[in-house]
């Protein structure tokens, strides 16, 4: 990765066999309570022959990213690579960026007898938080930081048909392109849910 | 009251039951969500609630917390406050059962308008644990507010439909801008007090209503959805949309409220402690029901 890597998630809809390893590997690995999946795999036009497809969602890790936009508190903070976190102990559980979000991708694990909701919750690309780096109480709040330790995250480490990668995003990119080309029936002009995360 | 009691209580079991089933955010229904989100056929809530969120809704916020004291401050130094005898006689105006309601309804709101105002710049206290007891402070005291708004509508209603006093009172602003004693068209209630009296019921019903769902945000009513034919996270981004335009526009009105009771009518904020006005801001502030009181013999 250069000095201009800017972090992005890929899961190659032509790929994923909606295994939902990424999704347990996730929980597992971040010590995620029941409930809260920071990775969903979801099937698209089911059952509509030849159109039904799986993909792998988190948070995209969005440009000018919505949840950071609108948050009261200001919790979020974008790093250089691209990667969006927020400060847990900071964040008032508005459900604000949930609603932003186009992905549906922060969560609200409930704590109490009346279903109020706690600190918002979602993936961190493995990058952990703003506490100090792999300290105890990072690990607790936020789960791994794998980034640190120049892993790939979790969940497309263990994928084992690589459909879903991570990394520079103009490598992911070229690995796309060649992908694409190389079925030969290229429809997409950019990976599933790009628009959405990255602009046009 | 009782069975109103009872509703209020079962309807809130119904929702905490509800929590049981599928998640209604992420569980199939998130599929739909991305789908739809800021798509040409989607309802593109979404890309709008994040546009007003994060332009407009603080600054609205603002206005009304920085413009209306500051008119206000403009038209006591220049007009000043309407003093009246309060060496005369009293009129009856408030029955102890309006001035109960009102009271929860009043202290209900002195906790909601400053813990809303403290979420919406949560970044300036800080945000953590100040703003996330706000939070819950904010929740706390929808209750009693949930439970007289509607006993409060019903007292007043009768008083509150528009007559024609109400035109000619919107002509002259209520007569707050002279210093002249000059009777005022008006019943029991003037313009101002029943534009108020709606937002306020009706408005509070609305708030109560959308601060629910985002409070609970992941319960399942489905016939919510069937409804208004959204998902629940499209009816939760309208939820927060409604709330703080319906917020803003309560808050500038409630300022009004206090500002009128305590500082443009010198003491007339007594009148729903004791439930007694005094006979001379009835006769030049309640002309219309002045008169209507003397026909009836009643003063
Ligand atoms: S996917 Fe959602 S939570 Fe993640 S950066 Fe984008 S808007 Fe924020
Ligand atoms: S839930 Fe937390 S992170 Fe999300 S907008 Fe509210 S305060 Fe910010």
């Amino acid at each position: 990765m250069g000095e201009l890597a800017r972090m992005k998630f890929y899961c190659d809809d032509q790929r994923c066999i909606d295994c939902d390893g990424c999704s347990v590997a996730c929980a597992e690995a971040h010590e995620l309570p029941t409930g809260v999946s920071r990775r969903k795999v979801i099937t698209l036009n089911e059952g509509i022959f030849g159109k039904e497809f799986s993909t792998s969602v988190a948070c995209m890790h969005c440009t000018d990213a919505p949840c950071e936009q609108v948050c009261p508190v200001d919790c979020f903070y974008i790093r250089e690579d691209g990667i969006v976190l927020h400060d847990k102990e900071i964040c008032i559980g508005c459900g604000y960026c949930l609603y932003a979000c186009p992905f549906g991708a922060p969560q609200f694990p409930r704590d109490g007898a009346f279903g109020t909701k706690g600190a918002m919750d979602k993936c961190t690309m493995c990058a952990g938080g703003p506490e100090e780096t792999n300290s105890a109480k990072e690990r607790e709040l936020y789960g791994q930081n794998r980034i640190s330790e120049g892993k790939v995250p979790v969940c497309a480490a263990m994928c084992s048909t690589k459909a879903l990668l991570v990394g520079d995003g103009q490598a992911i990119a070229d690995i796309y392109r060649k992908r694409v080309a190389s079925r030969g029936h290229g429809v997409q002009s950019s990976p599933y849910g790009w628009g959405s995360a990255y602009g046009k | 009251m009782k069975k109103y009691l009872l509703f209020l209580v079962s309807s809130l079991f119904v929702t905490s039951v509800a929590f049981a089933a599928d998640s209604q955010i992420w569980g199939d229904m998130r599929l739909e969500d991305i789908l739809g989100y800021g798509q040409a056929e989607s309802t593109k809530l979404g890309p709008l609630f994040t546009m007003l969120q994060s332009n407009y809704f603080a600054k609205a916020f603002l206005v009304v917390l920085v413009g209306v004291p500051l008119v206000f401050l403009i038209h006591y130094l220049i007009i000043g406050p309407k003093v009246f005898s309060h060496d005369g006689k009293k009129i009856y105006a408030f029955s102890l059962l309006a001035r109960v309601i009102h009271q929860i309804a009043a202290i209900s709101f002195m906790v909601l308008v400053p813990s809303g105002f403290i979420m919406v710049f949560g970044s300036t206290f800080g945000g953590g644990e100040f703003v996330r007891m706000m939070k819950d402070l904010h929740g706390l005291a929808t209750i009693p507010f949930a439970i007289v708004v509607i006993p409060m509508f019903v007292i007043w209603v009768k008083d509150m439909f528009i007559h024609w006093d109400d035109i000619k009172w919107l002509m002259i602003v209520g007569g707050y801008l002279s210093r002249k004693k000059n009777p005022v068209p008006a019943g029991k209630f003037n313009a101002g007090q029943k534009t108020w009296y709606w937002l306020a019921t009706l408005g509070g019903v609305v708030m109560v209503l959308t601060g629910a769902s985002m409070y609970f945000m992941d319960f399942d009513i489905a016939m919510l959805r069937e409804i208004t034919g959204l998902s629940q996270i499209d009816i939760l981004r309208a939820a927060a949309i409604i709330h703080n335009i319906v917020g803003v526009l309560i808050t500038a009105l409630f300022f009004v409220h206090i500002y009128m009771a305590v500082f443009a009518i010198k003491g007339a904020v007594n009148g729903i402690i004791t439930g007694y006005k005094e006979e001379e801001e009835v006769k030049i502030l309640h002309s219309s029901w002045y008169k209507k009181l003397k026909k009836q013999g009643k003063i």
